[in-house]
């Protein structure tokens, strides 16, 4: 099943080594997609609100999923999730948290505040791979993102 | 001989060596004379009654006394008056009080000065206070004061008599001639002194009897013509003399005998008494210095005795705030109260004390039994209802306590928590296990043939020692202060221990909340550049197999295992950590499905289970928590596969039997539920191997963290952290894990759950 290409993915990582495996695994899946990343916190917000770094650039894509992980610099995971979920406008993008923590605090608080999933970054690089793949067939193939994408 | 005396007071006879004339007032008529009046005077009574003084006395000396009567005066004021008498000038002292609507007038003839008053009287006196004033103990200066009331008046015995709480009496000074008995540690029952007499003595009335066996003197008329009522006796000096009296000190051989009371404040604290064994006659003036010489006595005593009870008081003050010191600052209550054992004792000057810590009783000096204690205490629960208790008649309170009187006839008990029972118990014993009374007075009693029994010291000690049975020194108010004052100290020592435990278990929180976020944040960081060594090695393996040489893959194979094993490190000190957060959730879980659950993903996750499983009987069902209990028997029953290295391998799951003995009967095949909160004991469940066994030096660091016995290698290398989570969990379940083990035989890993 091809990845419906127009659907960006805004992938919220720090770690260039865990963003290079993430891509070098989606290239292999031959995911389509545009995937745009931020480095942290608030750059998620600014890409999202057209605001700071990305306030001059045109027609940003809205993602139709955001990979959140938790422990970003600035701003950190678990504000970015609270504030785009409080957001009536962004609300309805899926996010997906993907992060080393297991703290089933962390669990909870995301899904509280309204996660759409929440995976666990194992050490494992054939679960890793299995983790990444579930993401992309799910999120990227089978799911219906929310209208307001495509109506845009 | 208790019975009223009270009508000697109105008695109508007085004593041979002077005389007595009642008068009335203003007027000086004479209402009564006693009938001794031609043996001093030359003069018949007859002549004397009806007539006014001035027929006896010049008008200087009725002035005298006139203005003596006009002060305001109680007590008795001795002058010396000449009389002139038909039989010449004869010296007299007068004596002169006033009863209710009379005056009373008292002639004791002076008696020329003889040899033995070569000095004067004052200068005696002098030498005697001066004397005195060298001494610093009390015990020392009564003794002393005994020596020189006897160098003044030459009596064969002096003694000084002190009076308890209980009006009973004690000898605690003598001076006397050699060969007498000592009555020196005499106690006397508060009877064998008469009510008015003691009320004479407490208003400083002295009593002098120089010839007990001397006939008494009538008073004419014998009742007071113008009252109706025989005269009140109770301030004549001339008073004569109780049969009683006279019967008790004929009996030990005393002919006469002198008391001067010692009254301290409002209170009669003692007498000083002496005795002789023949009639002896005391000039008055010597009498005088001897009421004088007691004056100073009491002020010297008082002074004395309130420097030693305030010694005390210091003593007792410093002693304590010593004792709470070292509570204070003790871990263990308990030992610091019992440790060292008097200082508990001295506080209160106690013989025995029993700390009682719920529940758990210690016993210090002279006590009951434990279990004497603790009835004691459950009798006392229900008497007492403030937290200090004070009793120095216990066997009359709780009368099961007669068995141990011996020891506690005196009680203090100190509350110091009903609802956790934490009580302190001081005894102290019987006075009469106390006194010792070495003299033994020769005169025995005798039981007369109308069964009146003769009385004497010895039998006054013997009733005092009925009267005191049961009862022990009382308990002073200094030393229930203290008492009241340890019960504040420990309450507040305790709590300050809780508000310092409520501190350290907040800070505990605090911390292992920060080591919490601390062992994820830990985890989280760690792992991450553990994952990108992981993921690089992995793609360098796949990306550049063409390139590398087999060493090349071989260590880069290396490299991707350590970092697996150290991510299960991680993972393991992640969840060992959680594992003190984490709440538990008891439900009645039956173990044999816990047992049979693991057995099952045992079975599938380790190809070599070849171990044969016994279950000797069905395991019952306890409150637990089943996903933690569940990861308790996954760790033992996968050890006990792996270290095993039998050709037939075995591996038992049981229980003890309740007794907590090792034999267990045989399962009968039905299920039996052992309901765990109607057990006495908690349940102990084992799992017994027949593997490689343990070495006894080892036995204790199985259960460290990341402690392994064998190289990774060996037996499926574990991280060395399930035995660590396992004693975790039985830890916060309450229960506790142990292990018995031969090497070569085998294990048996037991634990409980509380």
């Amino acid at each position: 099943m091809a990845t419906k290409q127009c659907e960006p993915l805004l992938i919220a990582e720090d770690s260039d080594e865990d963003f290079e495996v993430l891509q070098l695994l989606m290239q292999q899946m031959e995911v389509q997609n545009p995937i745009y990343r931020c480095t942290n916190g608030d750059k998620v917000l600014d890409f999202l609100y057209q605001e700071g770094d990305y306030g001059n650039q045109d027609s940003l894509p809205r993602p139709s999923v955001i990979l959140l992980d938790l422990n970003l610099p600035g701003t950190d995971g678990r504000d970015v999730l609270e504030q785009l979920k409080q957001d009536r406008n962004l609300r309805e993008i899926p996010i997906v948290v993907f992060t080393t923590s297991s703290n089933p605090k962390d669990i909870e608080f995301c899904y509280q505040k309204g996660a759409n999933g929440y995976l666990i970054k194992p050490v494992d690089s054939n679960e890793l791979e299995k983790t990444v793949q579930a993401f992309v067939e799910y999120w990227l193939e089978v799911n219906i993102p929310p209208i307001s994408n495509s109506a845009q | 001989m208790s019975h009223d005396r009270k009508l000697i007071y109105f008695s109508r006879s007085i004593q041979p060596h002077g005389i007595l004339l009642v008068l009335s007032h203003p007027e000086l008529k004479i209402l009564q004379v006693s009938v001794n009046t031609q043996a001093h005077l030359g003069i018949p009574h007859q002549n004397l009654l009806g007539q006014t003084l001035d027929t006896l006395l010049e008008d200087s000396q009725i002035q005298a006394i006139n203005k003596c009567l006009s002060k305001d005066f109680s007590g008795i004021n001795p002058s010396k008056i000449l009389i002139r008498t038909p039989k010449g000038d004869r010296s007299f002292n007068v004596l002169l009080h006033r009863t209710t609507n009379v005056i009373v007038l008292e002639l004791e003839p002076v008696v020329p000065q003889t040899q033995e008053n070569f000095f004067s009287i004052s200068a005696l006196l002098k030498g005697a206070i001066a004397q005195l004033q060298q001494v610093s103990s009390t015990s020392e200066f009564l003794q002393l004061v005994t020596q020189e009331v006897r160098n003044l008046t030459g009596f064969d015995r002096v003694m000084v008599y002190q009076f308890d709480f209980q009006g009973a009496g004690k000898v605690i000074a003598e001076a006397k001639q050699d060969h007498l008995p000592s009555y020196l540690d005499l106690h006397y029952p508060a009877t064998d002194i008469p009510e008015p007499v003691r009320e004479a003595y407490k208003r400083g009335m002295s009593r002098f009897i120089p010839d007990l066996s001397a006939q008494a003197i009538e008073l004419v008329p014998p009742k007071n013509l113008v009252t109706q009522q025989p005269l009140d006796f109770s301030l004549a000096v001339l008073r004569s003399v109780d049969p009683c009296c006279v019967e008790y000190h004929q009996n030990i051989g005393v002919a006469a005998i002198m008391v001067i009371s010692l009254v301290k404040g409002q209170t009669l604290w003692g007498l000083i008494s002496c005795h002789h064994q023949t009639p002896k006659f005391v000039p008055y003036e010597i009498r005088e210095a001897c009421e004088l010489l007691a004056q100073f006595v009491v002020s010297e005593l008082t002074n004395k005795v309130d420097r030693e009870e305030l010694d005390y008081i210091v003593k007792l003050r410093s002693l304590q705030s010593d004792f709470i010191e070292s509570i204070s600052q003790a871990d263990n209550l308990k030992q610091a109260l019992v440790n060292p054992a008097p200082r508990l004792l001295d506080l209160v000057n106690a013989q025995g004390a029993a700390v009682c810590l719920e529940d758990e009783i210690t016993l210090v000096g002279l006590t009951p039994t434990v279990e004497q204690v603790r009835d004691l205490i459950d009798w006392a629960d229900t008497q007492v209802s403030n937290p200090l208790f004070h009793t120095n008649l216990l066997p009359k309170l709780y009368p099961e306590t007669l068995a141990f009187k011996d020891v506690a006839s005196g009680l203090l008990l100190l509350q110091i928590s009903k609802v956790r029972r934490c009580y302190i118990l001081w005894f102290r014993p019987e006075v009469l296990q106390t006194v010792n009374w070495a003299g033994n007075p020769n005169g025995s009693t005798t039981v007369k043939a109308d069964g009146t029994i003769t009385l004497s010291p010895r039998k006054s000690f013997e009733q005092w020692q009925e009267t005191v049975q049961f009862t022990s020194l009382p308990w002073k108010a200094c030393e229930l202060e203290q008492a009241l004052d340890l019960r504040n100290a420990i309450v507040g020592i305790v709590l300050n221990k809780a508000d310092e435990l409520a501190q350290i278990n907040q800070e505990l929180e605090r911390s292992n909340q920060e080591l919490d976020s601390f062992a994820y944040a830990a985890s989280h960081d760690l792992k991450e550049p553990l994952r990108g060594i992981h993921n690089f090695s992995t793609l360098l393996l796949r990306g550049y197999e063409s390139v590398l040489d087999d060493v090349g893959k071989s260590r880069l194979q290396t490299l991707i295992r350590l970092t697996r094993r150290m991510e299960s490190l991680i993972d393991v000190l992640l969840k060992f950590s959680r594992l003190g957060q984490a709440e538990l959730h008891f439900v009645p879980t039956d173990i044999n499905l816990i047992v049979n659950r693991v057995l099952e993903d045992l079975r599938i996750s380790r190809q070599d289970f070849q171990a044969q499983i016994r279950i000797p009987r069905p395991l019952p069902v306890v409150n637990c928590d089943p996903v933690l209990i569940s990861e308790v028997f996954t760790n033992l029953l996968s050890n006990a596969l792996k270290y095993n290295n039998k050709a037939e391998q075995w591996i038992e799951i049981g229980y003890l039997g309740e007794e907590g003995t090792g034999d267990w009967v045989l399962g009968t095949g039905k299920s039996q539920k052992v309901n765990q909160q109607s057990s006495q004991f908690p349940i102990t469940f084992y799992v017994k191997d027949n593997g490689i066994g343990i070495r006894e030096r080892h036995l204790d660091i199985i259960f460290r963290l990341f402690k392994r016995l064998h190289e990774q290698h060996l037996y499926g290398g574990g991280t060395g952290a399930g035995l660590t989570i396992t004693k975790k969990i039985i830890e916060r379940h309450g229960g506790r894990i142990w292990v018995e083990s031969t090497v070569d035989v085998g294990s048996t890993f037991y634990f409980s759950l509380a």
